[in-house]
């Protein structure tokens, strides 16, 4: 039983930290003991946090830092655990882990712990003066509150233990190519694809005169072989002529998005998930799982299995949907519509700065979709109260699949993609979903 | 045909243009490149804004005449150090010389000053904006004062405040104030979207020359800059707001409406705002593209922002603003040079006739927040001096005013009163520094304040307009605005070439002047129903 200051002490702290979950939740959830489990709950909740707040994270870097934190927790907690299965060998280029001391005592709650706040550090070292000061507290409480009344030793080897996974874990990052962001992920030289078919900047801001992140496509992938692992077919060819598929498509985008339904506006604003004004699509899925790890109470293993393979998904995702995006370099609806249709249509949402097939949000919501129901099955329901603090109330999803799919279609509601963006998308996501779910972690 | 038609009509086949978004301009002969020259060591001025994270924000200057000699003294926020208060000793024409001096107004956590007279006694009086308790000081005369929040009944709180303006409602015997409060300063792991309550501080009553309890503007969402502004000109200033997105959750730019009697209502988006998320810092506010309403210029991290209307001939206006800082090239998005490409951070904005060619130039105060690698750490200020098409060109290098320190507030002002328009610079822990403008190919100019009785002396919510040929320039008089540092000054003109000017001032009644001739190289105050009245400076 935990002491009763020092469950006031932790009370407070998650109703400060836990942005997206209610006092009466947080109470509910206390601790009786002291769980790992929560320590990986509180340095998420931070994370999420500090995507929002980093100028880097845009969606596909932010989904990077998640598959390399999910990968974190896993092995410390893998670790300790002899039914469980390191990803040494599984993940392209990720070599054997640190092993423990034999017969030495390891506090888990220390190692992951330890673990995370090195990993959050070293992913997040380029947050601004408030981050670096909230992760300073956070770190300051969660290390206070996990070494409180444990040996001397034990907390010694517990913390060096889990900081060499981190350290392991930063290590093989480095190589990815998509460690270092330079200009917040634009190039300061690109050459446009010449033709109407292809992507022309949407954006009156100078730095988005190029492409968000060429080259992501590129990147070494986590569970599936390359970045071209899950392809996807040409998206209608381009054409200028009202019976091709390609104007019947955009005429699609405009006549509904002129006749939006409040609720079609609060889906498309619901999983808008803009970078640097929230946790970006990657981290709208990840605060999903936060929030049902607290409902349904879940364990360690469990929990740290899920948020490695969702990790692990939305970043593949994101790899394989921009190998595919500048494959087509396909034009996006603002600048087709403006174009063919009605020179002042407007999209509701701000149109992202990179070509528009497939659709990215789709493509990482089909990922996590297709993890989250391997894990928790078909029907799994949940309430969603991810922006509940911007003034978006929850929704209920019958299942993860009826969630992605609403991802999906926000982004035609929203004017910033074609339908075959979307359907395309969330059917690339399946394919990248299942090499997540291939890797074997149990013994 | 107006150089705002000329404008207009490119702008908008830019603005439509989805092709590229290459400014459409017009090219345009080279402005005229102002030469200011550094003084800092000699002037006098020796001042730091100090402090770590609850002094990230701020470090205004306010300046004022507060000694009767119609030249402007200067106060400094000092953050952890005390504020530092600095008397105008220049002569005409001359170098820069200032000399500290006690002036009650030293006090720490300061992080910006807006100057105005309160109690409309002549005497301006100083509005101090903390880390902590706001503090009204009143105005004793020759540069002396004393606090006033008790006998003026104002609450001054306990917040970090960052953001201030002022006006007088119609009918109103004392101003308005509207405070702009930033984070809780007490959230320590998750200080996002703890933005604070902004206040409005109304008259207590119509025969109480006291504030009454200040309103809650709700919601508020941590701006870094605040403006009364008439952006319409129905006569009745609407409040703008510019927020820091870094901060809000479900926030956005905002602008309200505060009829006088009334409790404050946002504008809606069925009213034709529109959601603007940015990292509000400051407002600089003038008529750039001859409209005849105030245009905005909102500074921000990477990219700036310039709002003018985008029907400004509508029967009924709507408060629907275009972007056109890219064509008119005031984005500021990114260091011009220093060689870094990192994207830059806004904070102090000001518009004033810099070279005296009848056009009004920007000055953009830049710095890192503290150490955001994401962000030019070597950020250079930008001096933006405008062509007679409505086009920018970038001359802080040229010009001598391109420090690399991590800026905030700034002032410019003609602190030497040679016609031409000096800078003062506040520095997060840096020396502040001043620059003489000292420029020889500058054109002609005429100084103007006005004067009322009653209590808005300083007639705040005027317009001036000051016409030479077919070219009209329009000034609205706010309190308000910039980077935590306003001035309460000679209002500037550039004339050009030409000799004489015709001025004329709608008062804040609403009641017109007549055009009134006035010679270059003049120093005037105009008064209601009065001609120009030259004032001698020695």
């Amino acid at each position: 039983m935990v002491s009763f200051s020092r469950y006031f002490l932790r009370l407070f702290f998650l109703v400060s930290l836990l942005s997206v979950f209610t006092f009466k939740s947080v109470l509910a959830a206390a601790p009786t003991a002291k769980d790992p489990a929560d320590d990986l709950h509180s340095w998420y909740v931070h994370v999420l946090e500090l995507v929002r707040h980093t100028a880097t994270y845009t969606p596909p870097v932010a989904s990077r830092a998640f598959a390399y934190l999910g990968v974190t927790a896993w092995e410390a907690t893998a670790s300790g655990d002899d039914h469980l299965k390191s990803l040494a060998g599984q993940l392209n280029g990720l070599t054997e882990l640190p092993k423990r001391e034999p017969g030495k005592v390891y506090d888990e709650t220390v190692v992951m712990n330890a673990a995370l706040e090195d990993a959050v550090k070293n992913f997040f070292w380029n947050t601004g003066p408030t981050g670096q000061r909230a992760y300073a507290a956070v770190s300051k409480r969660l290390d206070g509150e996990a070494t409180a009344g444990k040996a001397a030793d034990v907390i010694e080897r517990s913390k060096a233990y889990g900081q060499s996974i981190a350290d392991h874990i930063l290590g093989w990052s480095k190589d990815d190519g998509g460690a270092v962001i330079e200009n917040m992920g634009f190039p300061l030289e690109y050459t446009l694809t010449k033709g109407p078919a292809h992507w022309v900047p949407t954006s009156p801001i100078r730095q988005q005169q190029m492409p968000m992140l060429p080259g992501w496509g590129k990147n070494r992938t986590f569970a599936m072989p390359d970045g071209a692992a899950c392809p996807l077919p040409a998206p209608p060819e381009y054409s200028e002529d009202k019976d091709s598929a390609f104007y019947k498509q955009a005429d699609e985008v405009y006549q509904t998005t002129k006749k939006l339904t409040d609720e079609q506006k609060t889906i498309a604003r619901f999983w808008s998930d803009d970078p640097m004004l929230t946790p970006t699509p990657a981290g709208h899925w990840v605060s999903i799982i936060l929030q049902i790890m607290e409902r349904d109470r879940l364990s360690v293993d469990k929990s740290a299995e899920v948020l490695a393979r969702t990790g692990i998904a939305v970043a593949d995702a994101f790899i394989g949907c921009w190998q595919v995006k500048f494959q087509y370099d396909l034009v996006r609806p603002i600048t087709y519509i403006k174009r063919v249709i009605d020179p002042k249509w407007e999209a509701m949402l701000i149109t992202p700065p990179f070509p528009e097939y497939p659709s990215g949000h789709s493509s990482e919501s089909g990922a996590a979709a297709q993890v989250l129901t391997s894990a928790f099955g078909d029907s799994f329901s949940f309430d969603d109260a991810t922006h509940e603090r911007e003034g978006l109330k929850p929704r209920h999803f019958a299942s993860f699949w009826a969630a992605a799919e609403e991802a999906g279609i926000s982004r035609l509601y929203g004017g910033i993609h074609f339908r075959a963006a979307i359907e395309q998308g969330l059917e690339q996501g399946r394919c990248v979903g299942k090499h997540a779910i291939a890797l074997e972690m149990r013994k | 045909m107006s150089r705002g038609s000329v404008f207009n009509t490119t702008l908008l086949a830019a603005l439509i243009s989805t092709s590229t978004l290459e400014t459409s301009l017009a090219e345009e002969a080279a402005p005229t490149i102002p030469a200011f020259a550094e003084e800092t060591k000699t002037s006098g001025i020796s001042s730091v804004y100090k402090g770590e994270w609850q002094y990230m924000v701020g470090g205004g200057a306010a300046v004022f005449d507060c000694n009767g000699d119609e030249y402007p003294d200067v106060l400094l926020a000092g953050g952890e150090n005390k504020a530092a208060f600095y008397r105008n000793e220049s002569k005409r024409g001359g170098e820069l010389k200032f000399a500290a001096e006690q002036s009650g107004l030293e006090l720490d956590k300061v992080t910006g000053g807006y100057p105005l007279d309160v109690d409309g006694d002549g005497i301006t009086d100083v509005v101090l904006l903390r880390v902590g308790e706001n503090i009204i000081m009143r105005g004793k005369g020759e540069c002396k004062f004393e606090r006033a929040n008790a006998a003026w009944g104002f609450d001054g709180g306990d917040g970090w405040s960052a953001a201030f303006a002022a006006t007088w409602e119609k009918g109103a015997e004392w101003p308005t104030f509207a405070v702009g409060n930033y984070i809780n300063r007490e959230e320590e792991y998750s200080p996002w979207g703890s933005c604070t309550d902004n206040w409005l501080h109304r008259q207590l009553s119509n025969t109480d020359k006291k504030f009454a309890p200040p309103l809650t503007l709700k919601p508020s969402f941590c701006p870094l800059s605040m403006l009364f502004t008439d952006w319409n000109r129905s006569g009745t200033p609407s409040l703008r707001v510019s927020n820091d997105r870094e901060y809000y959750e479900g926030g956005q730019e905002q602008m309200w409406h505060v009829e006088p009697g009334q409790t404050p209502a946002l504008y809606t988006d069925k009213e034709g705002w529109k959601r603007l998320r940015i990292w509000g810092m400051g407002i600089a506010s003038t008529d750039v593209n001859g409209d005849g309403f105030p245009d905005y210029f909102l500074t921000s991290m990477a990219d700036s922002k310039m709002q003018v209307l985008k029907d400004a001939k509508a029967e009924k206006l709507s408060p629907d603003y275009a972007d056109i800082a890219w064509p008119t090239g005031v984005t500021a998005q990114r260091p011009y040079t220093g060689g870094e490409v990192k994207p830059s951070t806004g904070w102090h904005a000001q518009f004033e006739d810099v070279n005296n060619d009848g056009l009004a130039d920007l000055f953009v105060a830049k710095g890192n927040v503290s150490a955001m690698p994401d962000f030019a750490q070597r950020d250079p200020n930008n001096l933006l001096i405008q062509g007679p098409a409505g086009k920018f060109t970038e001359s802080g290098d040229k010009a001598g005013v391109a420090s690399f320190a991590q800026s905030r507030g700034a002032a410019l002002a003609d602190f030497n009163l040679d016609g031409l328009m000096d800078l003062v610079v506040v520095n997060r822990n840096e020396s502040a520094q001043i620059w003489r403008n000292v420029s020889t190919n500058a054109g002609k100019f005429v100084n103007v304040k006005l004067a009322e009785p009653g209590a808005n002396r300083d007639a705040i919510g005027a317009w001036i307009e000051v016409r030479t040929g077919d070219k009209t320039q329009l000034r609205e008089i706010t309190v308000g605005g910039g980077h935590a540092g306003g001035q309460l000054v000679w209002r500037h003109f550039g004339l050009g070439p030409e000799g004489k000017a015709e001025v004329r001032v709608l008062w804040p009644d609403g009641e017109q002047g007549d055009w009134q001739s006035v010679d270059a190289g003049g120093y005037y105050v105009l008064e209601r129903g009065k001609s120009p009245f030259a004032t001698e400076i020695k």
